[in-house]
């Protein structure tokens, strides 16, 4: 069955997937079990995404799919149970209210393990400071769609650093239209420009196999 | 005015079609910069680059003047796509040519949720932004597909325009609407003014738009839409089929200002594999290049993101029918796919210019223009036009220096 429901994901069979699901948790299947398998499906979609197989449409498909399962298998779970690879304070940087880029990579990161914290949009740098200082992540994930986020990119770097916590954190930066120059120029360690991609840098980031 | 401005606007044009129409021009041609940086450089604020005439012209003639390239073409309008208007008013010739850009003010009489304004929903010094929304609800294209203008017009308008609600609130509205497109001609009048003074080509652009795009865009939002393409597949398709028509009225009514290069811009080509491009989206947007093309336009196609996957549908447009404006796909590989077909623009990255050096640009143009120069059909431009407004000026100085040296 999990086998089943494994493959549904991946192929994008969103009915099947979700009814499947249902089925093996109404039948007494393990939440824990099931959360996993969704994961490991969530990771072949982004491995089929970052292989050229798989297309943005396929990430956001996916992830709606996991959304749904998540909605009705989440609070089957014990509290504390789920087990959290690392924490990351999430948002769109200052000036950027676009939402797409930063909502794909939060639910492949959260399918990943990671705890997300979700700043949301036009985030000023200091609420990226006082998340930091509040929630004390292992990463900083800074989203831009406008070619202006590049700059509130660097200003909220510049402000981690003014506060004295730059080095407590990795910083990465995506967005359709960040690349290498941008993360020298704005002081990131990472940057990607899909989600599939930017939660194998966080995992590589903390250290955990990506 | 300068002395020779006629003969170089001539230049700069000869210059510029000879790359459309796949010859080789006396130099390439560069596509400049705008955006943010325009009204920054200017010392004015976005919202008064948005919101006031007078000194929206002044910014853009002291930046076109400053940092000369051949087509100001990212530098010329203050405005966000506004593509389901022009399909609302697409059995209006005279009216519809007139949205294609949502000023600031006409964002304001509208009261839509569509885009953000500096000064409005923003702060002054952010740039416009165009965020969509879902106004339209998944049990309702057999409505859309029956009578797109009728359904755009009459419901999906009203959910996603606050003054637009009721019938009483738009009359208002409109007239305001109205007075606006009379404002923006005359700030684009002005803007063309200063162009052919400081010796630009002054050229007229038409507009369509990919039929898949405008649903994704203006009525479903690009997240519903991507799940209806499973979900309802022969409805998303037949929806896009019906959309054909008025965005054709809306482009051909073009003719009448004299318009001859069609701009299209599009926006969910890289998010879809080629397996759904070809069934979903590039059947409707091929009809209307090629309908474009016969009606004697030249088109001009943004292709947002990466295109790779689907370049080589590219090759079944008619040899010659336009530009090919890429953002992030290699444009050495693109030329290489498409050369003696359709021309290639593009290649700079903004991130470059942002956070590049003046020697790193200088020697970055060089390599570029040295594989892609050869045998003509390239405009050099940046992947997207709007530099952000602490862009290095010497950085922008750089790129249109290493074009005059390697160009």
């Amino acid at each position: 069955m999990l086998e089943e429901i494994l493959k549904s994901i991946v192929e994008m069979e969103e009915e099947e997937a979700v009814k499947k699901a249902k089925e093996y948790l109404d039948g007494g299947g393990d939440p824990q079990k099931l959360l996993e398998v969704c994961r490991d499906a969530m990771g072949e979609v982004g491995s089929r995404f970052e292989k050229g197989e798989y297309f943005l449409s396929e990430l956001i498909l996916g992830g709606e799919i996991f959304r749904q399962i998540m909605e009705f298998t989440l609070p089957k779970l014990q509290s504390g149970s789920v087990k959290k690879i690392g924490k990351i304070v999430l948002g769109t940087v200052k000036e950027d209210v676009h939402n797409i880029g930063k909502d794909i990579f939060k639910v492949f990161a959260e399918a990943s393990g990671f705890e997300v914290i979700d700043l949301g949009i036009d985030t000023p740098e200091e609420k990226f400071v006082e998340a930091v200082k509040e929630h004390k992540p292992d990463i900083v994930g800074m989203s831009c769609l406008i070619t202006a986020g590049v700059t509130s990119m660097k200003k909220t770097v510049d402000k981690l650093k003014e506060a004295g916590l730059r080095d407590s954190v990795k910083i990465i930066i995506g967005g359709g239209r960040v690349d290498e120059s941008v993360k020298e120029f704005a002081g990131a360690d990472a940057w990607a420009d899909d989600a599939a991609k930017g939660v194998r840098l966080c995992k590589q980031l903390i250290g955990v196999e990506g | 005015m300068v002395s020779n401005a006629k003969e170089l606007a001539e230049k700069r044009m000869a210059r510029l079609m000879a790359a459309i129409n796949l010859e080789e021009p006396d130099k390439v041609p560069l596509a400049g910069v705008g955006g943010d940086i325009v009204p920054a450089y200017a010392g004015i604020s976005m919202y008064e680059y948005c919101y006031d005439v007078e000194k929206a012209v002044k910014a853009t003639e002291k930046f076109i003047k400053d940092f000369p390239c051949d087509w100001p073409f990212a530098a010329s309008v203050v405005g966000l796509d506004g593509r389901v208007f022009n399909v609302a008013f697409s059995e209006f010739p005279d009216i519809c040519i007139n949205l294609t850009f949502i000023t600031g003010p006409m964002h304001d009489a509208l009261g839509d949720k569509y885009y953000r304004y500096p000064g409005r929903e923003i702060s002054p010094d952010s740039s416009p932004q165009f965020i969509g929304g879902a106004f339209m609800e998944a049990d309702e294209y057999d409505k859309l597909i029956a009578d797109p203008v009728k359904f755009i017009a009459e419901t999906v308008l009203p959910r996603a325009c606050r003054n637009l609600e009721t019938p009483r609130k738009a009359m208002a509205a409109m007239v305001r609407l109205g007075r606006e497109i009379s404002n923006f001609n005359a700030l684009m009048g002005q803007i063309v003014g200063k162009m052919i003074e400081n010796g630009y080509p002054a050229m007229a652009l038409g507009g369509a738009y990919a039929p898949l795009d405008l649903i994704g865009d203006f009525l479903r939002g690009v997240e519903n839409l991507l799940l209806d393409i499973r979900r309802c597949p022969e409805k998303v398709k037949a929806a896009a089929e019906a959309l054909v028509e008025p965005i054709m009225n809306y482009a051909l009514a073009h003719k009448s200002i004299g318009a001859n290069l069609a701009f299209i811009p599009l926006h969910l080509n890289e998010y879809l594999s080629p397996k759904l491009y070809k069934e979903f989206y590039w059947p409707t947007l091929k009809e209307v290049i090629e309908r474009l093309v016969k009606e004697g336009f030249k088109v001009m196609v943004f292709f947002e993101g990466k295109h790779d996957a689907h370049l080589e549908t590219i090759l079944e447009l008619p040899k010659g029918w336009g530009v090919a404006y890429f953002e992030k796909t290699d444009v050495v590989k693109a030329k290489e796919v498409l050369k003696g077909h359709t021309c290639v623009m593009g290649g700079i990255p903004m991130g470059l210019i942002v956070g590049g050096t003046p020697a790193q640009i200088d020697e970055y143009v060089k390599n570029l223009l040295e594989k892609v120069k050869p045998g003509g059909g390239f405009i050099l431009a940046p992947g997207v036009g709007t530099a952000p407004r602490e862009t290095p000026l010497e950085n922008i100085k750089a790129l249109v220096e290493a074009v005059e040296k390697y160009g």
